[in-house]
């Protein structure tokens, strides 16, 4: 096709468009709906029996502020990713809070040790964290995706990734809300292992999901 | 005041055209087609001049590819745009974009190895640069140009726009390839040495 008709053909067709808001402003929607499928899902599946408790305790209240602090600051991130004249300090906002909650985890995996000895270390098997914390990662990833196509797919892998990073840590959210699981090693590995891994898969599949229009990928 | 749909004055300050860009973008959309249209052209016009500038080596049909990639790009993007921003940072990273997509391809394709890493260097815009700096750096690698040696720029233009072997170089140069090598490197280094020193004076 030639240049010209190319053009001539965008013009016809560009009716008006409505510019899309901040990253700032659209991602408190995100959350609204990734935060009511979360808490729904712990609805359905039943909150764990010790929850009253845990509400009050310092440490998890800590680490799960943290867990919905990197799922923000990377849906952020993310959106900002597809902005083309964004700033760059977006996309390494994520790595405050992230840094944060495996602080308080690792900080947390001493205490053990120090309470209980080898014992607070153990390692057991506890897969199917990841099955939750995909299961509930899902819808809200699907609505970041949408949100993020009518951006501008410039860093595709990153953007899937942090998008991922954000749905998963919703996820780890809610699953340790019903989930009785409290040994920071075992959070640590299995949990923040599984949103890590999440991540990290759909980095891998960010050209395909996120590409410029009429490109082979 | 021009309006919107008188297109971009060729003329005038920076500013000024960029300011008429910005224009053309807002009312462009707000649905006014024919400030898109004109807005389309003059994109399509420089980046068809930014691409044969930076990759001669290319045929037209592979830079129109280019220009059209950006075209469909900014199409697809335009609801990215704040009107209360500028609209050259904005079209200036959609396009950096693409080149860095189409660079990828070509690699892949045509195995552009130490040529394309080279002139890379010389005349594209690194990360983070402005389309007012690609500028000036195109007109610092002219000016350089002409401070080379005629033997010299004489190898820079076989081996790296050309994209002769350093052998039929030296064949066509009447000289050795061991020659042609010190003088396209001397070449290199200088225009390289001229983009910093301007970089930095601007």
């Amino acid at each position: 096709m030639k240049t010209d008709a190319l053009i001539e053909s965008l013009a016809r067709e560009a009716g008006p468009v409505r510019p899309l808001p901040a990253p700032m402003r659209r991602v408190w929607g995100w959350l609204a709906i990734a935060l009511a499928f979360a808490l729904a899902m712990v609805w359905a599946i039943g909150p764990r029996p010790d929850l009253a408790e845990r509400l009050v305790e310092a440490r998890f209240l800590l680490e799960q502020g943290a867990a919905l602090a990197t799922a923000i600051t990377a849906a952020l991130a993310a959106l900002a990713l597809t902005m083309p004249d964004a700033a760059r300090f977006w996309r390494w906002l994520p790595v405050v809070p992230a840094g944060a909650w495996l602080a308080t985890l690792g900080l947390g995996c001493l205490r053990d040790w120090a309470q209980m000895g080898p014992a607070g270390l153990r390692i057991t098997a506890d897969p199917e964290c990841f099955g939750y914390i995909a299961l509930i990662g899902s819808l809200p990833l699907l609505v970041l995706v949408l949100m993020l196509r009518r951006g501008a797919p410039l860093r595709p892998s990153w953007t899937l990734a942090l998008a991922a990073l954000a749905a998963a840590a919703i996820g780890n959210f809610a699953l340790r809300l019903f989930h009785t699981q409290d040994a920071a090693l075992m959070v640590l590995i299995w949990q923040v292992g599984a949103v890590a891994l999440i991540a990290a898969i759909a980095g891998l599949c960010g050209r395909q999901v996120l590409r410029w229009p009429g490109v082979a990928a | 005041m021009p309006t919107a749909t008188e297109g971009a004055p060729r003329g005038g300050s920076a500013e000024s055209r960029h300011a008429a860009l910005d224009n053309l973008m807002r009312a462009a959309q707000q649905g006014d087609r024919r400030a898109y249209h004109a807005l389309l052209e003059e994109v399509a016009l420089r980046m068809r001049r930014l691409v044969s500038a930076r990759a001669p080596w290319l045929g037209q049909a592979d830079v129109e590819d280019i220009v059209q990639d950006v075209l469909l790009s900014l199409h697809t993007a335009r609801a990215t745009w704040d009107p209360a921003r500028p609209f050259m940072p904005w079209i200036a990273a959609i396009a950096r974009n693409r080149l860095t997509d189409h660079a990828r391809r070509y690699k892949r394709r045509q195995a552009f190895d130490a040529a394309a890493s080279d002139l890379a260097e010389v005349f594209s815009t690194t990360p983070g640069q402005t389309h007012a700096e690609g500028v000036v750096n195109l007109i610092s690698v002219r000016r350089a140009m002409s401070d080379l040696s005629p033997g010299e720029r004489r190898a820079f233009e076989m081996v790296r726009l050309r994209e002769m072997s350093l052998s039929e170089a030296a064949e066509e140069g009447g000289t050795t390839v061991g020659a042609i090598k010190v003088a396209v490197h001397r070449a290199s280094r200088k225009l390289k040495q001229a983009i910093n020193r301007d970089g930095k004076e601007g």
